[in-house]
């Protein structure tokens, strides 16, 4: 295999080598992917809920608006990470099930799962999901409906800022809206294999 | 008459097969048009600047390799190098042998079309789950994708809810939200079961050594989010210089691919899960695959490696609207494949040779390109290879006569006044196949040849005299003339 | 990728390239040319050992051919004076296509200069020769198809400039005008089935605008065109748009 890595190499180191000069790395302004319409003054929360309506997400605040929502979906069983639910639990009324741990041979017994973004995106409607932030990769994923607990200062501005201030972390997601699918004649299905309900609980 | 292999596939597709591919790729266009015009005050310059940034990249191949090979080591990635499909097949089948697994689960990539990497696991008795949606449904079918980002654009509804029946997958429904629900419930299955996940990679940053992955439907997030050990297999070709460069190149991305501003899930991986995550894999690998790659970079086509297979240049072309993705018979089809597709054949290039030969040169590919690509430049290019490696061309006139007519003035002007004769011939029983070919769907008009000499020669004044027609200096001054 | 910077024409003398489509075809389209250059106070020379600018067999794939003609065009048009050709594919050729070809060979030199000097005749009249109006009159309903060669090119925009401020002229858009009409040279008889399908496409989206004539830069396009509406029985006109030009100016009474 290492044979194979050599042979590789050589033949990238030949193919350029006739090259006389090679092409330099062009320095680029940020101006250039500036989005014209959307900015003005608004704050990022505000931004944020405007893009993320567009892509069919939910943006909500507060926790009982939160239950509010699960209730009319009559969604009552759910997981929740541990570090939130002390947050969140006093919202909950009697006849909710909602589990702080996250048991894989049961995936389809949750109908939700609460877990806490680790950041947004204002200009693309975007959660930001880290290892370290999400109690259970699975949890956030795997229920028809995923709620991400954000906090308004986590909220970057747009695309470039937030590329540029990745964390140091090995599995970063920016998810802009629920999971989608237009393979069949393009006709936009939401909920393949990810949450068919994509929300952001601003929690103060 | 004999036709060109694409040009036959075309006459016989199916009319609702082409009609899907048509409505699909013209969604697409439109879609790309929309979004990219809308948010961008200048959209032509950032495919110009990213252009560069790739065609850059290819040629420091030599010095990124080895940079971004380091930086995954330090991530705690094992990097493999594979320089031929079989080389790649091995050494996914070598990784899951050595933890003993048997399931794997699939996110879409194209470099696992290339080496036909599923039907080599099938036959090592290792399962292989295609989890995207549209590769799920081809590879129940046992068929081909006929596009690089909608694979299934060649089906519609009623062939889905067949395929779902006979697969078991529930009674004849062909409403798109059951069959997708369908896919759903079974697929769930399948990755909680699974011991590997497979992915590709949009991007990786030379910078941090992060890998990009670009999806909607959730799938490779789930493939993470289960399986125990990544294998993320890579075309040489894909790295960027710097993280601030994936801002650039992702903004391109999905508004080229589908009119998105974002496809709904971009990962950036730089290793295996973190050690307080319950989910996800305790190993990752990246094999880097060559496959012919170096064969391009050594070519004059070497442009085309900066493709991160958007499918707008499918979407845009002409002719792969008639013809649809399966007349190019090759895991790339469309104008990318017609340059891409030949040049990784290696020595078995003239068996594709007709691909580049499949276009107008219309150069609209090169317009939607989010890289820049000149292809319909490679694809000349590549006329050029074919003919000098004379690979045969039916229904092209012979253009060593015609040089000849052409460098020879005097035979040239005879030609054009003698020319005339065939207003009077029934020029559809001439044994000409050219002239057969044009007037199958087109008449022929009138030969004029030498009118237009004749009276020029009756205009003509000496070199330098005065011009004494009517609008010259002595006529009206016309606003902003210049002279 | 076809945007070039041409020196501005400092003379009145030009060199025509009439196309060997004109030749061969369309005679009108190439006096029009002439009328409408001497009009402007151009002096036209037409060197006479013209034939064709090489295209066919370079987008064929025979460079060897190609290099061929190009190289006797070369020489027929020495000299500095500006070329100028009704025609966007063939300007194309020259200082795009000749150039690719030509990039091994040792005299590439020759090759670009005849390229830097040619002009695509609608970019002539508008961007060297600085006309913004075009004076007289036609009365038509006009589809104007910009052909693919000109793509990155200023040629279809200086055409429509002059043919929108034509008194008399309406210019009306069609659908999916972005599209390839499907002539593409050599590609019309290799794949004839595409080829056909491509441009009854563009005839059913130019049909439903219900113009008088269709206009174009490009005569190759409007034999295609014209080819396939007269086989079906539905002959639609078209026109140069040079010749609209000189219409304009004879029904003006300025010819």
């Amino acid at each position: 295999m290492s044979a194979d890595r050599e042979a590789i190499l050589s033949r990238v180191r030949g193919a350029l080598a006739p090259l006389h000069q090679r092409a330099s790395l062009p320095d680029w302004d940020n101006e250039l992917i500036h989005m014209r319409t959307l900015r003005g003054d608004v704050d990022a929360w505000t931004l944020f809920q405007a893009r993320m309506k567009l892509v069919n997400g939910l943006p909500l605040e507060g926790a009982p608006a939160l239950v509010a929502w699960l209730v009319q979906n009559n969604w009552t069983h759910g997981y929740c990470d541990p570090l939130l639910w002390p947050r969140l639990q006093s919202a909950f009324p009697a006849g909710f099930t909602v589990e702080t741990t996250f048991d894989r041979t049961r995936v389809d017994d949750y109908q939700f799962g609460i877990t806490r973004a680790a950041g947004a995106v204002a200009e693309t409607g975007t959660l930001i999901f880290t290892d370290a932030a999400t109690s259970s990769r699975l949890a956030a994923l795997t229920p028809w409906a995923h709620i991400a607990v954000l906090d308004r200062a986590q909220i970057h501005l747009d695309l470039q800022h937030a590329v540029t201030q990745l964390a140091d972390d090995p599995n970063i997601i920016f998810c802009t809206g629920p999971s989608k699918t237009a393979d069949v004649e393009g006709i936009l299905i939401e909920g393949v294999h990810g949450p068919g309900q994509q929300v952001a609980l601003l929690l103060e | 008459m004999k036709f060109q292999a694409i040009d036959q596939f075309a006459a016989n597709l199916k009319p609702s097969t082409q009609a899907a591919v048509y409505d699909g790729s013209k969604k697409g266009y439109d879609a790309r048009t929309k979004t990219l015009f809308d948010h961008f005050e200048d959209p032509n310059r950032l495919r110009v600047v990213a252009g560069e940034i790739k065609q850059h990249v290819v040629e420091n191949l030599d010095t990124y390799l080895p940079q971004v090979e380091a930086k995954l080591q330090a991530n705690g990635v094992i990097v493999h190098w594979a320089a031929t499909a079989e080389a790649a097949n091995q050494a996914v089948l070598d990784i899951m042998r050595a933890r003993n697994a048997k399931k794997m689960v699939k996110s879409k990539t194209m470099v696992s079309e290339e080496t036909e990497l599923g039907h080599f696991l099938e036959k090592n008795g290792v399962e292989c789950v295609e989890t995207d949606l549209g590769e799920f449904i081809i590879q129940i079918d046992g068929d081909h994708p006929s596009h690089l980002v909608k694979p299934i654009i060649h089906k519609n509804r009623r062939d889905i809810a067949v395929s779902f029946e006979k697969h078991g997958l529930g009674a004849y429904n062909d409403d798109p939200q059951t069959i997708t629900q369908r896919a759903r419930v079974h697929l769930r299955k399948k990755y909680l079961e699974a011991d590997v996940a497979l992915t590709g990679a949009n991007f990786i940053s030379a910078e941090s050594g992060r890998l990009v992955l670009v999806t909607n439907e959730g799938n490779s997030r789930f493939c993470l989010a289960a399986a125990k050990t990544h294998i993320a297999m890579v075309g040489i070709e894909k790295i960027l210089p710097r993280d601030r460069d994936l801002a650039l190149l992702l903004n391109l991305l999905a508004r080229s691919a589908t009119g998105q501003q974002l496809t709904v899930y971009t990962e950036f991986i730089t290793g295996p899960k973190s050690a307080a995550q319950p989910d996800g894999p305790e190993e990752m690998h990246v094999i880097f695959v060559d496959n012919g790659r170096t064969d391009v970079l050594a070519s004059e086509c070497r442009e085309i490696l900066r493709c991160i297979r958007c499918g707008a240049c499918l979407n845009v072309c002409p002719v792969y609207r008639q013809a649809s993705g399966h007349a190019y018979r090759s895991v790339y089809p469309g104008p990318v494949g017609a340059v891409l597709t030949p040049l990784l054949a290696g020595k078995n290039f003239p068996a594709f040779a007709d691909l580049p030969k499949a276009s107008s040169l219309c150069g609209a590919c090169n317009e939607v390109c989010p890289v820049n690509i000149p292809i319909p430049d490679l694809l000349l290019r590549l006329r050029d290879k074919g003919k000098q490696a004379h690979v045969p061309s039916p229904g092209m006139p012979p253009m060593g006569p015609w040089a000849l007519l052409a460098s020879q003035p005097t035979v040239w002007k005879a030609a054009l006044v003698g020319g005339k004769i065939i207003n009077h011939l029934p020029t559809k029983l001439l044994p000409i196949p050219a002239l057969r070919a044009w007037e199958n769907k087109r008449s022929l008009p009138e030969w004029k040849g030498g009118d237009f000499r004749k009276w020029m020669k009756g205009r003509a004044r000496p070199l330098g005299a005065p011009n004494v027609s009517r609008g010259g200096p002595s006529g009206p001054a016309l606003p902003g003339n210049i002279l | 990728m076809l945007n070039q910077d041409r020196p501005r024409p400092t003379g009145k003398r030009v060199q025509l390239m009439a196309t060997c489509l004109c030749d061969a075809f369309y005679d009108d389209v190439a006096r029009a040319t002439v009328e409408v250059l001497e009009y402007l106070g151009c002096t036209v020379e037409f060197p006479e050992s013209q034939t064709c600018c090489g295209q066919p067999a370079f987008n064929g794939g025979d460079w060897d051919a190609s290099r061929k003609v190009v190289r006797h065009t070369v020489q027929t048009f020495a000299g500095d004076a500006p070329v100028v050709v009704p025609s966007g594919s063939c300007a194309a050729m020259m200082f795009h296509g000749a150039i690719l070809e030509f990039e091994k060979e040792p005299d590439l030199a020759d090759v670009k200069a005849l390229g830097h000097r040619t002009w695509e005749l609608g970019d002539f009249i508008v961007n060297g020769l600085g006309i913004t109006t075009w004076p007289g009159r036609y009365d038509a309903v006009v589809a104007f198809h910009r052909s693919c060669h000109s793509r990155g090119s200023k040629s279809g925009e200086a055409a429509t400039a002059l043919l929108s401020s034509i008194a008399g002229t309406t210019l009306v858009p069609f659908g999916e005008a972005e599209q390839c009409c499907g002539f593409g040279g050599t590609f019309s008889v290799t794949f004839p089935n595409i080829s056909g399908a491509m441009g009854d496409l563009k005839l059913d989206h130019i049909r439903k605008a219900n113009p008088s004539v269709l206009v174009s830069g490009d005569m190759s396009c409007m034999m295609h065109l014209g080819g396939l509406s007269e086989k079906e029985g539905k002959p639609i006109k078209t026109q140069h748009f040079v010749q609209v030009l000189r219409d304009a100016l004879k029904n003006g009474n300025l010819l």
